[in-house]
């Protein structure tokens, strides 16, 4: 019986580190795999690495992590101990009332602490970014380092500081000579609950961050859309770092066992092994933080902060900028118009947002932005006539253009009928046939643009029966349909081929056409939304010079070329999307490279502050909706 | 030694600061309407009647409470027996393998469930592997096994440690002494080393429950954007709905509920090592 269980018990632990540790080893193999895929190994490659070492994005979010854990660690690590220590001294009621606080962030679900600490820097005005999430991390990570501190505490003889200060000592030469060698492994293994709090944190760092300032958890949230192999290569250079820093702890006390005294060795034991961990992993990232060298350019030294569409910038553009200008630039992502407004009119500085045409009415109409100094600007003369001069911004003073395009359905050729599509248009997507192979866009306003075209309305109709119409549509939609509801990972997938049908933007469908022939591309004949997204200044912008500067370069040949070759979005840029599209271009034969101009159904988004609320709340019910269906 | 008392002065403020304060302003956001200012603003119980009203609202509340519950118990289950096989093997086995499961915690959580995507999506190990047995057509990412794997991938590892810290602190003679006055081990299994075990438990449920109720991105990434939680609700108000106030409302709701589970939990703690010392 006795035996059975040893091997039941080995069995089962086997099977614990299979499970835990499968992941990771998957994650490190493909880092070495030459192809996208995340599925199929096609053969060993560092480009991924080399991807990696590249990306100055994935480098800080990597410096922003363990700098963060090991500076959150140091400050709670000396602020829980000293507290602990007073509290313990402190009166009942004090303690046992600190005790219940302190359970705030440990007993709370992380993303009301999370949102706790947005609201309360956006309501004092303090600007988010690595100073916040600073500020957060050592909140949260003060509790757990007291909680294992405490109990050491009371473990002590009470009398021992007394003792020691009758025998002369000051009250400090007591805190630091007796107190805390004795309470030392509490301090310790709060520290590295700390430390694995504050790497391991993702939910507070989301919503305090903001300037760009992203961690390892962010970029890989906001990558993880796409597939995008070098996340495993950083990642698996995470599991370098650590390895190294765990084999530097348990190895490093045996070798000074050898060599050194026992009673000697328990001091350092701890001390030694820890320090050099941490000196490892300052040198890495030193290593990795070796910037450029400063040379004479005119913006050397200065910071362009964009704010920009996920998956919306060419490969080299923002290093090119970058050489030519001196400066550096510092790009946050949004996946949409709403949660780019949100951060924007809470006060976070960007120095150019690349809204769409409706957006940027509401940031004109809000006074959100600056006024453009065309004789700044010298990119008139490059743009496409038809996105130049829009209902919204009419002699363009406040914003360029950046892509251009329409929104339209992506659809295997192998699977779907094109006489469905004909006959049916956006209503291919209650279409039975379909059921369960059908992609959803995650994005209210064409959402509920794709309903109201089913059913023959404006898509910028103010009518609420119409609108609730249309709402019952996507509800239908959503309950007989079993969509996928994505942003861009559609683009990924539909390139493999998953599904049959996709609402899908044009520049996206152009991508994944590119990459799969039997992809093709159609827009309803009962219209569509005709859309542009330009670039903008906002009014807090601390560098409008700058920001002028690469509005000239993304409009610019070189710039827009880079830009829509990589993307697959229609450039603003006659010269390029003219090149691009013609013979011999990346997009030659692919018609939703350019948009459709001549339908006159197809409208633009026009801003109405009352109607934006009613969809932006039945939109989250389509989506509540979905998921309770499932 | 009182002096010893100031020191933790600075922290009481700190705590005040950083930890009561914006507590206070999601409890202030939630009964007001947007647009107020702080200093003047009138009292709404609005966004509270909008979220108990709606019946997909609660749905989704009564979603997420259920899926955590499925992964606390799944923790539990499969992270008993782990945390009692590691506390009853030698010293040095206990803290290799202590740290076996200690390292992937140090690896990011989200870099952890992104691994996933790729064992799980078409075409996958996985799926290949259940081909085999002629299941290959089943999906597995974007379900709600999925979303229940990631999460008890990710929160497994609290349970096991901590359960395994309260075995490990029992005083191992009383095991003797209960196999001496000869009870069977599966009866001084039972009386003697689960109540013991049971603040472990404890603890670990507290540690599973919490951050599986509330989170966002191990649905998100694994169940896709049609797959909604609490959590999702909560980050979409505030991402890119931008009704704080309801949002903070929600987050209200969550955190009272958490709070009453927590003391129902404690109070049965209490009652199980009632008249035990500690």
């Amino acid at each position: 019986m006795k035996k059975g269980n040893r091997s039941f018990g080995k069995i089962l632990m086997a099977l614990m580190i299979v499970f835990f540790y499968l992941p990771i080893l998957y994650m490190v193999i493909f880092s070495f795999n030459e192809g996208k895929s995340l599925t199929s190994f096609t053969g060993f490659s560092l480009r991924w690495y080399k991807h990696m070492l590249e990306s100055q994005d994935m480098m800080e979010a990597l410096y922003t992590t363990f700098g963060i854990a090991l500076l959150a660690t140091f400050v709670s690590t000396i602020v829980g101990t000293i507290s602990a220590i007073g509290l313990s001294k402190s009166k009942k009621i004090i303690r046992n009332l600190m005790e219940q606080v302190n359970n705030l962030p440990m007993m709370n679900p992380e993303i009301v602490t999370a949102i706790g600490f947005m609201l309360l820097f956006i309501t004092f005005k303090v600007e988010k970014g690595y100073v916040t999430m600073l500020l957060a991390h050592i909140a949260f990570c003060i509790p757990y380092v007291m909680l294992s501190v405490m109990p050491k505490i009371r473990s002590l003889d009470p009398n021992l500081a007394d003792a020691a200060m009758d025998l002369g000592a000051t009250p400090w030469q007591a805190l630091t000579k007796v107190i805390v060698p004795e309470i030392t492994p509490g301090i310790v293994s709060g520290a590295l609950i700390a430390f694995t709090m504050s790497v391991d944190d993702f939910i507070i760092s989301y919503f305090v961050t903001g300037s760009g300032v992203k961690n390892l958890s962010i970029m890989v949230y906001t990558m993880s859309k796409r597939v995008n192999p070098s996340i495993n290569a950083i990642s698996t250079l995470v599991v370098v770092i650590i390895t190294v820093a765990l084999v530097i702890i348990n190895v490093a006390p045996m070798i000074l066992a050898k060599r050194e005294k026992k009673t000697e060795m328990a001091k350092r034991k701890i001390f030694v092994p820890a320090l050099a961990a941490v000196c490892i992993i300052a040198l890495v990232i030193g290593i990795f933080n070796i910037g450029g060298k400063g040379s004479s350019l005119p913006y050397e030294g200065q910071t362009l902060y964009v704010y920009n569409w996920g998956e919306y910038t060419g490969e080299n553009l923002i290093a090119m900028f970058e050489e030519q200008t001196g400066a550096t630039v510092v790009m946050e992502n949004f996946d949409s118009n709403e949660q780019m407004y949100i951060k924007v009119a809470n006060g976070e500085a960007y120095d150019i947002l690349v809204p769409s045409d409706y957006m940027i009415q509401r940031l004109m109409q809000e006074d959100l932005l600056q006024p453009l100094d065309h004789s700044r600007l010298d990119c008139m003369d490059n743009l496409v006539e038809a996105v130049v001069g829009l209902p919204y911004d009419t002699d363009n003073s406040y914003s360029i253009p950046y892509f251009w395009g329409t929104v339209g359905i992506v659809y295997d050729k192998t699977k779907v009928d094109v006489e469905d599509l004909e006959k049916e248009g956006f209503n291919i997507f209650l279409d039975e046939k379909y059921k369960g192979d059908i992609y959803l866009y995650d994005s209210e306003r064409d959402s509920f643009m794709m309903a109201l075209k089913a059913l023959g309305y404006s898509m910028n109709t103010e009518d609420q029966d119409e609108i609730n119409e249309a709402y019952d549509w996507l509800v239908q939609c959503v309950e007989t349909m079993e969509p996928e509801i994505v942003t861009d990972e559609i683009i990924d997938n539909m390139a493999q081929g998953r599904k049959a049908l996709g609402l899908i933007y044009s520049g996206d469908a152009t991508y994944v056409m590119s990459e799969n022939e039997d992809m093709g591309f159609y827009l309803p004949e009962d219209g569509t939304n005709q859309w542009s997204d330009a670039m903008v200044i906002p009014k807090n912008a601390k560098n409008p010079e700058l920001a002028h500067e690469f509005i000239n370069f993304v409009t610019s040949y070189e710039g827009a070329y880079d830009n829509s070759s990589y993307v697959g979005y229609t450039s603003a840029n006659q010269e390029v999307m003219d090149e691009l599209s013609g013979e011999g271009g990346d997009y030659e034969g692919i018609d939703a490279y350019i948009p459709r101009t001549d339908n006159e159904k197809d409208e633009v988004f026009v801003y109405n502050e009352n109607t934006r609320k009613i969809i932006s709340n039945l939109w989250s019910k389509v989506k509540i909706a979905a998921s309770n269906a499932r | 030694m009182k002096k010893f008392s100031q020191l933790a002065i600075p922290y009481i403020i700190w705590a005040a600061l950083m930890l009561i304060l914006p507590m206070a302003l999601i409890a202030i956001y939630s009964i007001t309407e947007p647009g107020n200012s702080i200093i003047s603003f009138s009292v709404t119980l609005e966004h509270y009647a909008k979220f108990f009203t709606d019946p997909d609202f609660l749905l989704i509340l009564w979603r997420s409470l259920l899926i955590a519950v499925k992964t606390t118990v799944i923790c539990l289950l499969i992270g008993y027996p782990v945390a009692y096989f590691i506390a009853r093997s030698s010293e040095r086995a206990q803290n290799i393998l202590v740290m076996c499961i200690t390292i992937p915690m140090w690896i990011n959580m989200l870099v952890r469930t992104y691994a996933w995507i790729g064992l799980l999506s078409e075409g996958g190990p996985i799926q290949q592997l259940l081909s085999l047995i002629g299941l290959g057509d089943v999906e597995l990412l974007y379900t709600e096994g999925a979303v229940l794997l990631g999460m008890v991938y990710n929160f497994l590892p609290f349970m096991i440690l901590q359960i395994n810290t309260a075995l490990c602190k029992m005083d191992h003679h009383l095991l003797e002494a209960a196999a001496d006055l000869g009870a069977h081990p599966v009866q001084t299994f039972w009386k003697v080393t689960f109540p013991l075990s049971l603040p472990g438990v404890i603890n670990g449920i507290t540690l599973v429950f919490l951050p599986a109720v509330s989170s966002f991105f191990i649905p998100k990434l694994l169940g896709g954007g049609q797959y909604f939680l609490i959590g999702n609700m909560i980050e979409n108000q505030f991402i890119t709905v931008g009704e704080w106030n309801f949002g903070s409302a929600v987050s209200m709701i969550m955190a009272v509920i958490m709070m009453l589970l927590m003391m129902l939990v404690r109070k049965v703690e209490k009652r199980n090592s009632g008249g035990k010392e500690e």
